[in-house]
């Protein structure tokens, strides 16, 4: 996953690089990095709850590992409540601890 | 006294339990709560699930879950105490949850501080602050 550019970093309060829209365009290798957004964030989730296995099951692979959240954008203070919540949902065994099957 | 806490609390039967069964379960839980002076709040069968895991040798389980509010720390020991003696409890999971309500709450309430000046210019709000 090497990029040319230093990816962005997802901390939520820094509003992002200057736009660079009037930047002459080569139509190779130019390509528009979307930033990711923490999208408890844009919800504005108070509290996750470990109830809501669907929730919490869009962020985990199949394996049943959390995805970091240098991928799915959460800033770090939804990705901690997050990881309680899975926690919680896997002792109860809403969630897998692991690739089981 | 110690203040009063909320508490969730799930436990999940084996699938094949006759229902009355697990009423009673849920009873005995019931009276320990009331005998310590605990509110039940909720009371909700989610019934037969599949697990995540295989607990034993189960896939599915009987999901039911409970949310009541106490005073008593004992409490919880006294219903982990039944749910681990009763024979149809695979597993059970108590989680005191007022703290990341209030948390919930103020957050909220903030917001809604908040979105009530947004009308007005972000910058330069601490100078009306006098009035």
């Amino acid at each position: 996953m090497a990029a040319d550019t230093p990816p962005p970093s997802a901390a939520p309060h820094s509003r992002g690089p200057a736009p660079r829209g009037d930047r002459p365009r080569k139509p190779r290798r130019q390509y528009v990095r979307k930033r990711k957004v923490c999208q408890f964030c844009v919800d504005k989730v108070d509290y996750i709850d470990y109830k809501n296995a669907d929730l919490l099951r869009s962020f985990i692979l199949d394996r049943g590992k959390i995805i970091p959240r240098r991928i799915t954008g959460t800033c770090s203070r939804h990705q901690r409540w997050l990881k309680t919540a899975i926690a919680r949902a896997r002792n109860i065994a809403l969630l897998p601890f692991a690739a089981g099957s | 006294m110690a203040e009063e806490r909320f508490y969730e609390l799930i436990f999940i039967c084996q699938p094949d339990t006759p229902e009355p069964e697990i009423d009673k379960v849920i009873a005995t839980l019931q009276q320990s709560i009331e005998e310590q002076q605990g509110r039940l709040e909720k009371l909700e069968k989610w019934g037969a699930r599949k697990l995540a895991y295989r607990i034993g040798k189960n896939r599915e389980g009987f999901y039911v879950f409970l949310a009541f509010r106490s005073r008593q720390s004992d409490l919880i020991k006294e219903l982990e105490r039944r749910l681990k003696v009763s024979e149809p409890v695979l597993k059970y999971l108590t989680v005191r949850i007022d703290e990341e309500l209030k948390r919930q709450s103020k957050l909220a309430a903030r917001r809604e501080r908040r979105l009530a000046r947004r009308p007005r210019k972000p910058a330069g709000e601490s100078a009306t602050a006098a009035g």
